[in-house]
C-alpha cells in the first residue's frame, strides 16, 4: 500500500486516511521470520512423521484402503506457527469485559499444547472488546430492567418470528430503532451474522449484481454467495474502480445473455474493523444515484460509535438517511447485547418480514436482550447533552481523537480514519505479534493482535478498540506502556510522523 | 484459526508473492546463500555458483511443483488442494508479473553460473539440467499436467 492522496469530500470538515507504505526492512525481516518458521516446521513435521517426536495434536487414523479425509499439510500453519503463540489467543475471561477486564491466569507445561489455570485473576485494562459506548456491565439500571423483563417475558421465545416469536417488546424495539436512525421502519433479528447471511438473498437473487468491497466481513460474503447473484469485488474504498466496474457491468449486462441486470446492490461497511477505515459515503451515494444502483450499508462497528449524535456513519458524513436504501447494523458492539437489525423504507421492511429466511426459520431475539437494547436506545435517543447517552458518545469521540493523535505522534504506523474507534497499529511479523501481546499483558493491558491469514501476509497488527469506559488516565497508561514495548520491538518506524517520546506529544484540539 | 477473517480472499497462497518486497527479498536471500557457500574454504567460485543454482533450482522445483495445497485451511472449500503452489499463484492467471519474475530468475542464474564457471562442460551440463527442471514446469502448457500420474492426488 502506498500513501494515498487525501480524498476530496465536499463540504465535510473531516480528515483523510493515510496508509503509510511498509518499510522494506520490516517486510524483509518478516519474510525471514516466516522462512525460519517454515524450515523448523518442515523439520518438526519430519520428526513427527517418523515418530521420533510425539504427536501432540490429534491426527487422522488413516487406515489402509481408505482415502484420507484431511491433508496434513493443511494444518501445517496451525501446528507450527499458531500453536507456538497460542497463549495469546482465546484467553478465558473471569468477568464482564468493561474498561477493565479480569483474565484467568494460565500456564503451560508443554509449549501451548495444553493449559492449566493457576486460579489467579489478572486485572488488565481492556483494549480488546467492542465495548464502544461502555455499556458492558452487569449491574446498574439497565441490568435491573433486563432482570425485570426475564420475570415478565421469560428467557426465550422458543419460536420463529413468523409463528409465535413476535412479542410486543420486539415491535417496540423495532420502532425505537427506526426512530433512532430516522428511517420509516426497522426489523430486528437474533444474530448479527445471520442478519447479513440470510437477508441478502431476500433482496437479490439470480439476475442481480452485487458489488462488494474487498474487505467486507465474512457474513456479507456468505450472504452474497447464498443469494445466487453475480458478485464483483472492488478494491477497498476505491471509488474509481467501483465506477469502472459499474459502467462495465451495466454496458455488458448479465453474463452470456447480456440482458440488463434486475438490480445492482453495492455492499459496503461503515467502519472496517481490520483497517479502521470509513466508507466514503457521499461519493457512494453520488455513484448510486448516477447509475441507479442500491446501497446496502453494514454499520456493525459504526452504529452508536460514530457521528455527533451516535447515529452511525450517515450521521458522521451528514448524509440523508433516505439516500441509503438498506441500513443494517448489529447490537453486539455499542449496545452490549446481541443481534442485528435492518432499517429502511416501510415497503422494504414489510418485504423482509415476509420473505426473510431468518424470520421464517430462526428463533427471534430473546426478551432480556431486547430489553437491554431498548434501555440503551432510550438513553441514546435522548439528545440532552448532560444526559448519559450523549456523555458517552462525546467521551468515545474524545478518547478516539486523543488516543489516535498521541499514538501516531509517537511514531507508530497507524492505519485507518482519524475518527474511527478501531485503531490498528502495524507490527508486521508474527513474532512481534506474540511479543507485543505478551509484553502488554505483563504490564496489565490486554490487546488483540492479529496476523496472517486474517490480515495480509506482511501486515500483522495490533488492534486497539477504544471505549467510552476508558478514562484519560487509563489511556495515558496504555500509551506509556505502548511506548516502552514499541521501543523494545522497534515498532516506531513511521516516516510521516517521526517518533517522539510520550511527554512531547501534546493534544491539539480537533 | 479462520475465525476473524474479515476478508473474502479464498486462498491467501495466491497473492502473497505480490506483497511488498518479496522479489527483492528473494534475490537478497539467494545472494546470502551464495555468500555462505563462498565462505566454505574448499569450494572454489565456479563450484559455489553451480551449487547455488543447483540448490536453488531443486528447492524451487520441490516447493513450487511437488508440494500441493496450502498450509492453511482455505475458505475455497478445497479447490486448491490438488494444485501445486505454482498453479495457485494469482488463482491460475498466466503471465502475471510474479510468474514472469519467477520464470526469468533461473535463466539469469544459469547465465551468471555459465560465466563464472568459464563455460566448463561438466558445470554446463549440471546447470542446464537443473535450469530446465526449474523452468519447464512453469510453462502454461504444463498447467495441471501430471506426468505419469505422479503426484496426482
Amino acid at each position: 500500500m502506498t500513501v494515498r492522496d487525501p480524498t476530496p469530500v465536499p463540504e465535510h470538515p473531516s480528515l483523510e486516511e493515510v496508509y503509510e507504505a511498509t518499510p522494506f526492512s520490516e517486510a524483509f525481516w518478516t519474510y525471514v521470520n516466516y522462512i525460519i518458521l517454515n524450515i523448523f516446521g518442515w523439520f518438526r513435521d519430519f520428526l513427527r512423521r517418523t515418530r521420533i517426536e510425539n504427536r501432540k495434536g490429534s491426527a487422522e487414523y488413516n487406515p489402509s484402503g481408505f482415502v484420507p479425509l484431511y491433508q496434513s499439510y493443511e494444518s501445517f500453519y496451525t501446528r507450527n506457527v499458531y500453536q507456538r503463540i497460542a497463549d495469546c489467543f482465546n484467553r478465558p475471561i473471569g468477568g464482564v469485559p468493561g474498561g477493565k477486564l479480569d483474565l484467568m491466569e494460565r500456564v503451560t507445561e508443554d509449549y501451548n499444547w495444553s493449559f492449566n489455570f493457576t486460579g489467579n485473576k489478572i486485572t488488565t485494562i481492556n483494549l480488546g472488546s467492542y465495548n464502544y459506548l461502555g455499556f458492558a456491565n452487569n449491574n446498574g439500571p439497565i441490568a435491573d430492567n433486563v432482570i425485570e423483563s426475564i420475570k415478565e417475558n421469560g428467557l426465550a421465545t422458543a419460536s420463529s418470528t413468523q409463528e409465535f416469536g413476535n412479542l410486543k417488546q420486539h415491535r417496540k424495539l423495532e420502532s425505537l430503532v427506526a426512530q433512532f436512525l430516522g428511517t420509516e421502519d426497522a426489523i430486528a433479528f437474533g444474530m448479527g451474522f445471520a442478519t447479513n447471511a440470510l437477508n441478502i438473498s431476500s433482496l437479490c437473487g439470480k439476475g442481480c449484481l452485487i458489488l462488494s468491497d474487498e474487505l467486507n466481513h465474512t457474513s456479507l460474503v456468505l450472504g452474497a454467495r447464498l443469494s445466487g447473484a453475480v458478485i464483483k469485488v472492488y478494491k477497498h474504498n476505491d471509488m474509481k474502480h467501483l465506477e469502472r466496474l459499474l459502467r462495465d457491468s451495466i454496458v455488458s449486462g448479465q453474463p452470456r445473455t447480456h440482458r440488463p441486470w434486475q438490480k445492482i446492490l453495492i455492499i459496503v461497511e461503515g467502519v472496517y474493523s481490520m483497517e479502521g477505515s470509513l466508507c466514503k459515503l457521499p461519493e457512494l451515494i453520488e455513484l448510486k444515484k448516477k447509475y441507479r444502483a442500491y446501497l446496502y450499508l453494514d454499520e456493525a462497528h459504526s452504529i452508536g460509535a460514530m457521528g455527533s449524535r451516535g447515529r452511525g456513519v450517515v450521521d458522521y458524513w451528514k448524509c440523508d438517511v433516505n439516500d441509503v436504501d438498506v441500513l443494517m447494523g448489529t447490537f453486539t458492539k455499542s449496545f452490549a447485547a446481541a443481534g442485528g437489525y435492518i432499517a429502511g423504507k416501510k415497503e422494504l421492511i414489510d418485504h423482509i418480514r415476509i420473505n426473510s429466511h431468518a424470520c421464517a426459520y430462526a428463533i427471534s431475539m430473546s426478551p432480556p436482550v431486547v430489553e437491554q437494547i431498548i434501555s440503551v436506545l432510550n438513553l441514546l435517543i435522548d439528545d440532552d447533552e448532560t444526559r448519559e447517552g450523549r456523555k458517552r458518545i462525546n467521551q468515545l469521540a474524545w478518547n478516539t481523537r486523543y488516543f489516535r493523535q498521541r499514538l501516531s505522534k509517537m511514531g507508530f504506523i497507524v492505519y485507518g480514519h482519524p475518527h474511527s474507534p478501531v485503531v490498528p497499529a502495524l507490527l508486521y511479523s508474527p513474532s512481534k505479534i506474540a511479543a507485543f501481546n505478551r509484553e502488554m499483558l505483563k504490564r496489565g493491558v490486554s490487546v488483540v493482535t492479529v496476523g496472517f491469514p486474517a490480515t495480509p501476509l506482511v501486515l500483522g497488527r495490533v488492534r486497539f478498540c477504544l471505549s467510552a469506559s476508558h478514562t484519560k488516565e487509563m489511556l495515558d497508561d496504555v500509551l506509556k506502556y505502548a511506548e516502552e514495548v514499541g521501543d523494545l520491538l522497534n515498532m516506531r518506524q513511521s516516516k510521516l510522523n517521526p517518533k517522539k517520546p510520550f511527554h512531547e506529544t501534546e493534544l491539539i484540539a480537533h | 484459526m479462520n475465525v476473524g477473517i474479515a476478508q473474502g480472499e479464498r486462498n491467501p497462497n495466491s497473492s502473497w508473492l505480490n506483497s511488498r518486497g518479496v522479489w527483492l527479498t528473494y534475490i537478497i536471500l539467494l545472494f546470502v546463500l551464495h555468500f555462505i557457500l563462498l565462505s566454505i574454504p574448499y569450494i572454489t567460485t565456479p563450484v559455489a555458483w553451480t551449487l547455488t543454482t543447483t540448490i536453488h533450482n531443486i528447492c524451487s522445483f520441490y516447493l513450487f511443483h511437488l508440494v500441493k495445497g496450502a498450509p492453511w485451511e482455505t475458505s475455497d472449500q478445497g479447490r486448491a488442494r490438488r494444485f501445486t503452489f505454482w498453479e495457485q499463484i494469482d488463482n491460475g492467471v498466466q503471465w502475471t508479473g510474479t510468474r514472469k519474475f519467477l520464470q526469468i530468475l533461473p535463466i539469469i542464474l544459469f547465465f551468471i553460473a555459465s560465466f563464472y564457471t568459464k563455460y566448463d562442460r561438466t558445470h554446463f551440463v549440471i546447470n542446464l539440467a537443473t535450469m530446465l527442471l526449474a523452468v519447464v514446469p512453469k510453462f502454461p502448457i504444463f498447467f495441471g499436467v501430471r506426468l505419469f500420474d505422479i503426484n496426482r492426488y
